[in-house]
């Protein structure tokens, strides 16, 4: 069955939420459309004329623009039952049926049953009504454009992108490594806490772009995906393609001893 | 006692952001009998209701919360730049209504009721948690079975089920409903 995704309507002040609107035009199910028939004809619930009712109800199926189609099974389901009861009632029989026997009475028994529904329905709907009208802190949501950004847990694919990114502009620099020097992973990893103790998160980008040589970006590469990977680190990426920031965990990392 | 108590309730209630209960209130205050908690939180709630004030402090969903007074939702609506507030779409509140009354219920004799398929609305009540999960059932398929949440008393301004709409209401609205069309 499908939700619409919001049915905001506008409160309306306290004043004008008396009585039950009913929505004519779209029916909620069969049993909805049956009952809508019932009203309309102004008919016993407890005597149906089954014929008449099959009739109408037949007619609202053939305009299928005010039935929602995925649906079109539950809605002739109870046609189908309306007729079996018709078929039932038709049939001669020996002796006159008794109060219970009533083949109409499963049918009967439903609809008074959701009739019920849709009045403790509406009952709600206005308690409903009123509660939306008090605001309270936990409803609150945040204020529209406060700078509410979501992040996103980056993957390793998208640690690597960046990094290919950030090799390319150091290549595009020209810079040249005049002389080979050892650059050590741990010694990477401990300058990498070190920055990150200081400064609370980095930008990723800007951390590589410091670096001065494409080993030490290297390097320093390995060392953050060590880092993550015995999670004494997290990296967050506010939306993909953009800068992923590097924040330390604090609940795991002093157990690692860095 | 009262007169002591009520400002520090002012303060706990305050802070609270989901109805706050006499249990807990209880045992912030070591000592204090509850029917005292409880008295001073009707008076509490009735100096609130003074026409100078803008919240008032409400019994709903089983605790004791502060929410803004009705009349002023215009100005809240404006200031949070919020034109509509959502409802529940029909669907969902029909759905809604039946686990109310008749819980523990599993999705198939939801939609036996309704006559039609109701999975899609409970997802929805589940994602605004105005219903939960409590197991499965002990039949062919162990469906789950569905209650309604203390945020769905909350919601309705509730506080137990037993202020649900009773069925004399009900009855009372359908011969209402009769009575006008005829």
């Amino acid at each position: 069955m499908t939700d619409p995704t919001t049915d905001a309507l506008v409160p309306e002040p306290a004043s004008a939420t008396d009585g039950y609107q009913v929505r004519l035009e779209i029916f909620e199910g069969p049993l909805d459309l049956l009952l809508f028939l019932i009203r309309k004809k102004k008919i016993d619930i407890h005597d149906i004329p089954i014929a008449a009712i099959t009739r109408d109800y037949l007619d609202y199926l053939d305009r299928k623009d005010q039935i929602n189609l995925d649906r079109e099974a539950e809605f002739l389901f109870i046609a189908a039952l309306l007729i079996y009861i018709k078929s039932q009632m038709l049939l001669p029989r020996e002796t006159d049926l008794a109060e219970g026997e009533d083949p109409r009475r499963v049918l009967v028994d439903r609809l008074i049953e959701y009739q019920k529904v849709k009045a403790a329905c509406s009952l709600l709907r206005d308690k409903e009504e009123d509660e939306l009208l008090k605001w309270k802190r936990s409803f609150l949501p945040p204020l529209p454009g406060a700078g509410d950004i979501e992040f996103l847990e980056v993957s390793l694919f998208d640690l690597a992108a960046t990094f290919s990114r950030v090799l390319k502009r150091k290549e595009a620099e020209g810079t040249r490594t005049i002389k080979g020097k050892d650059v050590s992973l741990e010694g990477k990893i401990k300058d990498l806490l070190a920055v990150l103790a200081a400064e609370e998160s980095i930008d990723f980008l800007e951390y590589f772009e410091r670096q001065e040589t494409v080993e030490d970006a290297i390097v320093s590469f390995f060392g953050l995906l060590e880092l993550i990977q015995s999670h004494r680190v997290r990296a967050v990426q506010d939306e993909l393609f953009k800068t992923i920031r590097v924040w330390l965990r604090r609940e795991r990392g002093k157990g690692h001893g860095s | 006692m009262s007169d002591e108590l009520r400002p520090i309730l002012e303060c706990l209630v305050f802070l609270s952001q989901e109805p706050l209960t006499l249990e807990r209130i209880s045992a912030v205050l070591e000592g204090v009998p509850e029917e005292d908690i409880r008295r001073a939180l009707e008076s509490l709630a009735a100096s609130t209701a003074s026409p100078d004030r803008g919240l008032h402090l409400l019994h709903t969903g089983g605790g004791w919360l502060f929410a803004t007074k009705p009349e002023y939702d215009a100005w809240a609506r404006k200031h949070l730049q919020i034109e509509r507030k959502t409802k529940l779409t029909s669907a969902s509140l029909e759905t809604l209504s039946i686990v109310a009354y008749h819980q523990p219920i599993t999705q198939s004799e939801i939609s036996a009721i309704r006559g039609v398929d109701s999975t899609g609305s409970l997802k929805t009540l589940l994602e605004k948690k105005l219903i939960k999960i409590i197991g499965h059932k002990k039949a062919p398929g162990n469906p789950l079975i569905y209650r309604t949440s203390d945020r769905f008393l909350q919601y309705f301004g509730l506080n137990s089920l037993d202020d649900l709409p009773k069925e004399e209401e009900i009855a009372k609205l359908l011969q209402e409903d009769k009575s006008t069309e005829v």
